[in-house]
């Protein structure tokens, strides 16, 4: 859902280990992951299909309430990782470090800046 | 709340049977403030509060884990034809259950009202669909308090206090609006310190202003208010602590609260005033809830005004890539305002105005709330552009309407059984069109330095929620008087925006500090005169 193809798996191997969490804390969550899977596998196996038609197997059933959980747990869990952050040039928390004022907080250079110009 | 057997909890200062407190329920910018300046004042105080006493050090700077520990998440339902009942439909509003209320989570922006957003009504005329009113109080009012509230925020730009410094993300917005031709282009009046100020630092530059500050630089009623009533010997702060209900004797003045506190027990505390300021949207609740024989639609409700009128400015955020590096992230994440739409010309097809405003996500919150529920490898892509982005928020003011309203969910009931409340709402044709054109605002400054590409995103869940306890001069047309006071109930007060009759295009905070300053005047007053 979020291919990202410098990510190792274990990136997305958090969002499984949510589910089966989510899974283990209520019967009626397992039901629909259980259902959702062996729907998805309904043809050839999903992991088996190419890329493409993966997408279109999930655009198939985007909306659902097994997708919808698939994929809130998804935004949540890759984007949260530091892996994903280091990818996308996030630096994230800065206190410890003495924050961003002696370290570019300020160091954009290919505009001025608004306050000095006139 | 009694002593606890293992000392963990501090034994109340005053006694629950102490008729002589003032009760404040809440404690945000508007109860934390009004709470503390009546126990400098020599009043006796007791501040329920819902959240837990976190400390700044405890604060985490991961955005999904903040809002768990920070953000208010009890259940709320919502209906109406707003994108939030779709997209979250049981997170309305995002604001916090902390000691401190919304004010831990506050970026510090803080623009003043103009004088003709008190009285709208009169300016506008009649609009269709819209319960327009004019403020009972006007900004000449309001203008010595809104003084004192900049000297306590140590606001920027105000006594003194240095300017923020232009950050990254600045520098994209503001060149671009200055290219643009916008005149109103600064990085603003924040309420962080710039420079060492009343016992806390100057910003390291840090960001996750929507997080809790770890530094204390930013003012809060956590860092910079209650603990100034401490010191006074006459607060008794009660964390943890849920208002359920509010009393009255059968003369129909109120003389007490009742709460569940940290154990689930239910405790009551007499009170000879009550100040509630829990946010619009439970304000409007504990008083529905606190409906009696007496007050059979709700406590202070005899102008069936309690929970309508429900404001949440109108909002938006603009995004965009540009082939060079951005880091939006570091440094302050608001200190930055275009304030060249916030003027009223009904030439632009609304009325009213807005503001373009600095702003940043982490890519955590950004994947969630930039296209809500997009997905694939285009998304995926956009978000690798993560450094190259800037980002700015759009806030305008809304047009109440009667229909936009809390009530309780009588279907629904939340951890202390209560009914929780349920939030509805739909945009007004006047709110839809200023959007539009603040979209179009917002992706004009990057298009004017050469944005890639730009993004529309939808309203969040609220953080600005107002005047479901509107003012007014008539008490037909509102909930409360000119000071906050309850048409129908003399010694209740509503001390937090809940109290707005129109909600103008400033982010609000700012206002509920005065108007808390203005109100702890009046009741000093009337405690004085013996009147209450």
């Amino acid at each position: 859902m979020y291919p990202h193809d410098a990510l190792p798996d274990d990136v997305y191997a958090r969002v499984s280990e949510r589910l089966a969490e989510a899974a283990r804390e209520e019967s009626g969550t397992a039901r629909m992951i259980e259902d959702g899977v062996s729907a998805l596998n309904g043809g050839r196996p999903f992991a088996e299909l190419p890329a493409d038609e993966q997408f279109e197997t999930l655009k198939g059933i985007d909306g659902s309430e097994f997708f919808e959980l698939v994929r809130s747990t998804a935004v949540v869990e890759v984007y949260s990782d530091r892996r994903t952050w280091q990818l996308v040039g996030y630096e994230g928390p800065s206190f410890d470090k003495g924050g961003y004022v002696k370290r570019g907080f300020n160091d954009l250079d290919w505009l001025p800046d608004p306050e000095a110009a006139s | 709340m009694s002593p606890q057997p293992n000392g963990h909890r501090p034994v109340n200062r005053f006694a629950a049977d102490d008729s002589d407190v003032i009760v404040v329920i809440g404690s945000g910018a508007g109860g934390g403030t009004l709470a503390t300046e009546l126990c400098e004042r020599g009043a006796k105080v007791v501040l329920i509060e819902a959240g837990k006493h976190h400390q700044p050090e405890d604060f985490i700077n991961d955005e999904w884990a903040s809002l768990n520990q920070l953000a208010w998440l009890d259940e709320r339902t919502t209906s109406g034809s707003w994108r939030i009942a779709e997209e979250f439909p049981n997170l309305p509003a995002w604001t916090c259950k902390a000691v401190g209320g919304t004010t831990v989570h506050w970026a510090g922006c803080c623009p003043r009202f103009k004088e003709w957003e008190f009285r709208i009504r009169s300016e506008h005329g009649p609009i269709d669909g819209a319960s327009l009113l004019d403020w009972p109080i006007g900004l000449s009012d309001l203008e010595p308090y809104y003084d004192k509230a900049e000297d306590r925020l140590g606001v920027t730009r105000t006594n003194g206090i240095p300017a923020p410094p232009s950050n990254n993300n600045f520098k994209v917005m503001g060149s671009g609006a200055k290219r643009v031709g916008y005149a109103g282009v600064s990085t603003g009046r924040m309420a962080f310190n710039t420079v060492p100020r009343d016992g806390r630092p100057a910003t390291v530059q840090d960001g996750f202003n929507y997080q809790g500050d770890k530094q204390r630089a930013h003012w809060s009623t956590l860092t910079a208010e209650i603990p100034k009533a401490a010191k006074t010997g006459r607060l008794d702060l009660r964390p943890e602590s849920m208002a359920i209900r509010i009393q009255h004797d059968e003369s129909g003045k109120v003389t007490g609260v009742v709460y569940v506190d940290a154990e689930g027990n239910e405790q009551r505390q007499k009170a000879r005033v009550v100040c509630v300021a829990c946010n619009a949207i439970e304000t409007a609740r504990l008083l529905l809830n606190s409906a009696s024989p007496l007050f059979p639609d709700g406590l202070a409700n005899s102008s069936g005004q309690v929970g309508r009128n429900y404001m949440r400015h109108v909002t938006g955020a603009v995004f965009a890539t540009f082939d060079k590096p951005v880091r939006m992230y570091r440094g302050e994440t608001m200190a930055g305002i275009v304030t060249d739409e916030s003027r009223n010309d009904p030439g632009r097809g609304f009325v009213g105005g807005y503001y373009l405003q600095l702003h940043s996500l982490g890519p955590s919150f950004l994947a969630t709330f930039l296209s809500p529920r997009a997905w694939g490898r285009d998304f995926a892509e956009i978000m690798e552009q993560y450094d190259h982005m800037a980002g700015m928020l759009l806030v305008g003011e809304d047009l109440p309407q009667e229909n936009n309203r809390v009530t309780l969910n009588r279907d629904a009931h939340d951890q202390f059984g209560q009914p929780v409340p349920n939030v509805h709402f739909d945009d007004h044709r006047n709110d839809a069109a200023m959007r539009e054109h603040a979209y179009a605002a917002g992706e004009s400054v990057y298009a004017a330095v050469d944005a890639l590409r730009t993004f529309r995103v939808p309203p969040y869940p609220a953080s600005h929620n107002l005047g479901t306890a509107r003012m007014s001069a008539r008490p037909e047309d509102g909930v409360v008087n000119e000071f906050g006071r309850a048409h129908d109930v003399p010694n209740l007060f509503v001390s937090d925006g809940s109290v707005m009759t129109t909600g103008a295009a400033a982010n609000p905070t700012l206002t509920i500090v005065a108007l808390a300053l203005r109100q702890a005047d009046h009741l000093e007053q009337q405690l004085k005169a013996g009147a209450l």
